[in-house]
C-alpha cells in the first residue's frame, strides 16, 4: 500500500463538476431546443392577436417579444442553479421587473386592442371597411362563450356525479364480474370514438337531441366516463380500507364514511379529473360540428371556425384575437388545478 | 362494560374458510390477547366483535344479546387499527372528536371530552396538529384517544404496538395495560408477539391456522400448553422440540435415550425450554454435551449445544462459568418442567421425564 500514490482528488472533483456540468448543460439545450416549436406558434398567436396584419409593428412586436421571453427564460429557469445562493432570490425578481418596464416601453406603444372588438361589437366584419360578410349573423361571443361554460360545466358535473360512485364501487365493492367490468372500461377508452360518430348522430335525431346543448353534454359524457371511472378508481384504491372502517366504528354510516373521510382524500383526483373534463369539453370540436348543426347554439371552437371561415377572405388577427380569448379560462384553470393534476396516477403509484 | 361469547362462530371468504367453528367467553372487563400467527384468524375474530364482518354461521354474544345484526356503528365498540387509521386531512381533536359527532353531544361537552381523552393518552399539547405531523408513537395514542372518546363497551386494539420501536412499545405495552385497569373496559388485543400477549393479558387465547388452539392464563400456556404449536410459539428464546420413539418407560431420540415416569408407546416428542437446562462441566452429571454456539443477549447467553438426543438450546446468566465453544460439557434437565406431546402434537398430562 505505501508504494501506491494516492490519487490526485483534487483533480477528479474537478473531473466530477466538469461531467455534472456537461450533463445539466446538453439536457438544458435539447429541451430548449424541442420546446421552441411549441412556444412559438403561442407567441404569434399573441402578436397576431395585438397587431395589423401588413403593418410593420408585426415582426417588431414578435421579435421583441420573442427576445423578451428568451431573456426571462434564462434569467428564470436556466440561470438559478448555475448561480451562487444568494443571487438566486434577486436575480429572477430584477428579471422581472425588466420584463415588465420593457415590455411598457417598447412592446405596448405598437400594439391594438382594436382585433378584440368582438368583445364589445358582436357585428365583427361591418366595422371593418364596411365589408358585408357571411358571419356578420354571427351572435355575440360572449353567447358562444356562455354556452360553452355551459357545456363544459354540465359535462363535468355529470361525469363527477356519475364516476364517483362507479369508481367508489369498482374499488371496495366485492361483486361478481368486477375485474371484468373493470376491464371492459379499459377497451371503451381505448375504442376509436370517430368511428361512433354516425351512429350517435342517428341517435341523437330520434332522441331528439339533434340542435341541443344537452345532446352534446350527454355524448361527451358517456365518451369521457371510463377514463374518469379509470383515474377515479385509482385514487379510491389509494385510500385504505382501515380508515372507511374506523369511520364506521366511530359511528359513521356508510354514506357519512364515505362522505366525512372517503372523500376528502381523493378530493385531489376529483379536482383533476373535473378539470381535464372541463377542459374536454371546452375544446370539443366534432361532435358540437356534428350535433348543433344550426348557428343558434353556437360554442366557443364553433365560433372560432365561423371566424376563419369568412367568405371574403379570413382577418388573421380576428382569428388570433378569437383564439387568445378561447385560450384564457384553459390557462386559468390550469394554475388553479395544476397542483392536482401532477397527482394523476395509473397503478397507484402517484407522480 | 360488556360479557362477550361467541357460539360456534365461524367465518369463510368463499370456498376458503378463514375461522373455524369457534366457542369463546369474556367476562366484563377482562383484558384477553388473541395470539397467533399471520394469517390464522385472529384479526378476522376482532373484526366479526366489531361487527365490520358478519359471521358465516354462529352467534356473537354481547351480554347475553345476540349482536349478528346489530351494525358496526351501533355496537358502541372502541377500535384501534394496526394502521392507527387516522383521518388524514383532520387535526388530532378533530380526529379524537370524531366518534362524538354521531351521539348527541352538545359543544362543550364534546371538546371536554376530547381533552380529557387526550390527556389520558398525553397528546393534549398536539391536539391543533394534523396526523401526519406526528410521531408513530404519537399517532398511535390519538388512534387510542379516538378509540377512548366515546366510553366504548369494548375496546379492540388490532397489533397496536407493532408499528413501534423496541422501547416504545415497553412503555406503551404498561400505559395501555394501566389505562384499561383504570377504565375496567372489556378489551381483545389482536397480537403475533408472545411478550406482548403474556404481558397485557389476563387470560390468551392461542390461534392456529383458524382455529383456537388453547385459552389460558399466561402462566398455563407457558408451563401446560395443549400442543406443540402453543409450546413453540410460546416462550422466548423458543423452546426446543425433538421427536423421538418410547417403548415402556424408555423414549429413544437420536442416538440417545431418555426415561419417562410413566410407560407409554409410539412417536413421542419431548419439549425443552432453554431456561430449564443447566450447563456445566463434564463430570457434574447429567448428558453430555458439546458447545456449538454461543449467543450473547446481554443479560443472558444462549448456548447451542449438541448432544446424543439432538441439538439443544440452553440460556445462561451471562456471568456463569460456562465451557467456551468447542469443548465438552454437561448439560442438566430439570425434569419437572419438561414437556412430552403424542404422535398427534397433544400434550401427554402427567408424564415427564426422569431426572
Amino acid at each position: 500500500m505505501a508504494e501506491q500514490s494516492s490519487p490526485d482528488w483534487m483533480a477528479l472533483a474537478r473531473r466530477g463538476r466538469r461531467h455534472r456540468m456537461i450533463f445539466l448543460g446538453t439536457i438544458t439545450v435539447f429541451l430548449t431546443l424541442v420546446s421552441l416549436p411549441v412556444v412559438m406558434p403561442y407567441l404569434w398567436l399573441l402578436t397576431m392577436s395585438v397587431t395589423t396584419l401588413g403593418s410593420a409593428a408585426v415582426m417588431q412586436v414578435f421579435w421583441r417579444a420573442a427576445g423578451l421571453v428568451a431573456v426571462l427564460y434564462l434569467a428564470l429557469i436556466v440561470l438559478p442553479p448555475l448561480m451562487p445562493e444568494r443571487f438566486r432570490t434577486w436575480v429572477p425578481a430584477m428579471a422581472a421587473a425588466a420584463a415588465v418596464i420593457l415590455t411598457t416601453l417598447f412592446i405596448l406603444p405598437l400594439t391594438t386592442l382594436n382585433n378584440f372588438r368582438f368583445l364589445w361589437n358582436p357585428d365583427v366584419m361591418a366595422a371593418q371597411q364596411g365589408r358585408s360578410s357571411t358571419i356578420g349573423e354571427l351572435p355575440s361571443i360572449w353567447s358562444a362563450m356562455g354556452n360553452s361554460f355551459a357545456l363544459a360545466g354540465t359535462q363535468t358535473a355529470l361525469i363527477l356525479i356519475t364516476a364517483t360512485p362507479a369508481a367508489y364501487a369498482l374499488s371496495r365493492l366485492a361483486f361478481r364480474g368486477r375485474e371484468t367490468l373493470s376491464r371492459g372500461i379499459l377497451l371503451l377508452h381505448a375504442f376509436p370514438v370517430m368511428a361512433l360518430t354516425v351512429a350517435i348522430f342517428i341517435q341523437s335525431y330520434w332522441m331528439g337531441l339533434l340542435n341541443s346543448i344537452l345532446g352534446v353534454v350527454l355524448v361527451l359524457t358517456t365518451l369521457e366516463l371510463p377514463f374518469a371511472i379509470l383515474i377515479l378508481k385509482t385514487f379510491f384504491d389509494a385510500v385504505p380500507w382501515d380508515i372507511e372502517m374506523s369511520a364506521v366504528t366511530d359511528g359513521a354510516s356508510r354514506w357519512q364514511a364515505f362522505r366525512l373521510v372517503v372523500l376528502p382524500q381523493v378530493s385531489g383526483g376529483l379536482i383533476a379529473v373535473g378539470t381535464f373534463t372541463f377542459l374536454r369539453g371546452w375544446e370539443e370540436y366534432v361532435y358540437v360540428t356534428t350535433l348543433l348543426i344550426d348557428n343558434s347554439h353556437m360554442v366557443m371552437s364553433l365560433y372560432l371556425f365561423w371566424v376563419s371561415q369568412d367568405a371574403m377572405g379570413a382577418d388573421p388577427n380576428l382569428i388570433a384575437a378569437t383564439g387568445v380569448i378561447y385560450l384564457l379560462p384553459v390557462v386559468a384553470l390550469y394554475v388553479f388545478a395544476q397542483k392536482y393534476l401532477t397527482q394523476i396516477s395509473f397503478g397507484g403509484i402517484k407522480g | 362494560m360488556a360479557q362477550i361469547a361467541f357460539e360456534q362462530v365461524s367465518k369463510s371468504w368463499g370456498e376458503t374458510e378463514v375461522l373455524r367453528p369457534m366457542d369463546l367467553s369474556i367476562a366484563n372487563g377482562e383484558c384477553v390477547a388473541i395470539l397467533g400467527p399471520s394469517g390464522c384468524g385472529k384479526s378476522t375474530t376482532l373484526f366479526l366483535l366489531a361487527g365490520l364482518y358478519a359471521p358465516t354461521s354462529g352467534k356473537v354474544l354481547f351480554d347475553g344479546h345476540v349482536v349478528n345484526g346489530v351494525d358496526a356503528r351501533d355496537r358502541n365498540v372502541g377500535i384501534v387499527f394496526q394502521s392507527y387509521a387516522l383521518y388524514p386531512h383532520m387535526t388530532v381533536r378533530a380526529n379524537i372528536g370524531f366518534p362524538l359527532r354521531f351521539q348527541k353531544v352538545d359543544k362543550d361537552d364534546l371538546s371536554r371530552r376530547v381533552v380529557e381523552a387526550a390527556n389520558l393518552v398525553q397528546i393534549d399539547e398536539f391536539l391543533d396538529r394534523k396526523p401526519a405531523e406526528l410521531s408513530g408513537g404519537q399517532q398511535q395514542r390519538v388512534a387510542l384517544a379516538r378509540a377512548l372518546v366515546k366510553q366504548p363497551n369494548i375496546l379492540l386494539l388490532d397489533e397496536p404496538l407493532s408499528n413501534l420501536d423496541a422501547t416504545l412499545r415497553m412503555s406503551m405495552r404498561a400505559e395501555i395495560r394501566a389505562i384499561q385497569r383504570r377504565l375496567g373496559m372489556t378489551t381483545l388485543i389482536v397480537t403475533h408477539d408472545q411478550i406482548e400477549a403474556m404481558t397485557m393479558a389476563d387470560r390468551i387465547i392461542c390461534m392456529s391456522r383458524g382455529a383456537v388452539a388453547q385459552i389460558g392464563t399466561p402462566d398455563e400456556l407457558y408451563r401446560r400448553p395443549a400442543d406443540t404449536f402453543v409450546a413453540g410459539f410460546i416462550g422466548s428464546p423458543p423452546i426446543t422440540l425433538l421427536e423421538g420413539d418410547a417403548k415402556g418407560e424408555t423414549l429413544h431420540i437420536g442416538t440417545g435415550a431418555m426415561t419417562l415416569t410413566a410407560s407409554t408407546a409410539g412417536r413421542i416428542t419431548l419439549g425443552l425450554r432453554p431456561e430449564d437446562l443447566r450447563l456445566g462441566a463434564p463430570g457434574q452429571g447429567g448428558l453430555p454435551a458439546r458447545v456449538v454456539t454461543v449467543e450473547p443477549l446481554g443479560r443472558e447467553v444462549l448456548y447451542g449445544v449438541e448432544t446424543a438426543i439432538g441439538r439443544l438450546h440452553v440460556l445462561a446468566m451471562a456471568g456463569d462459568a460456562v465451557p467456551p465453544a468447542g469443548e465438552p460439557a454437561a448439560v442438566q434437565i430439570d425434569a419437572a418442567h419438561s414437556l412430552l406431546f403424542d404422535a398427534g402434537g397433544r400434550r401427554i398430562p402427567n408424564l415427564n421425564i426422569r431426572p
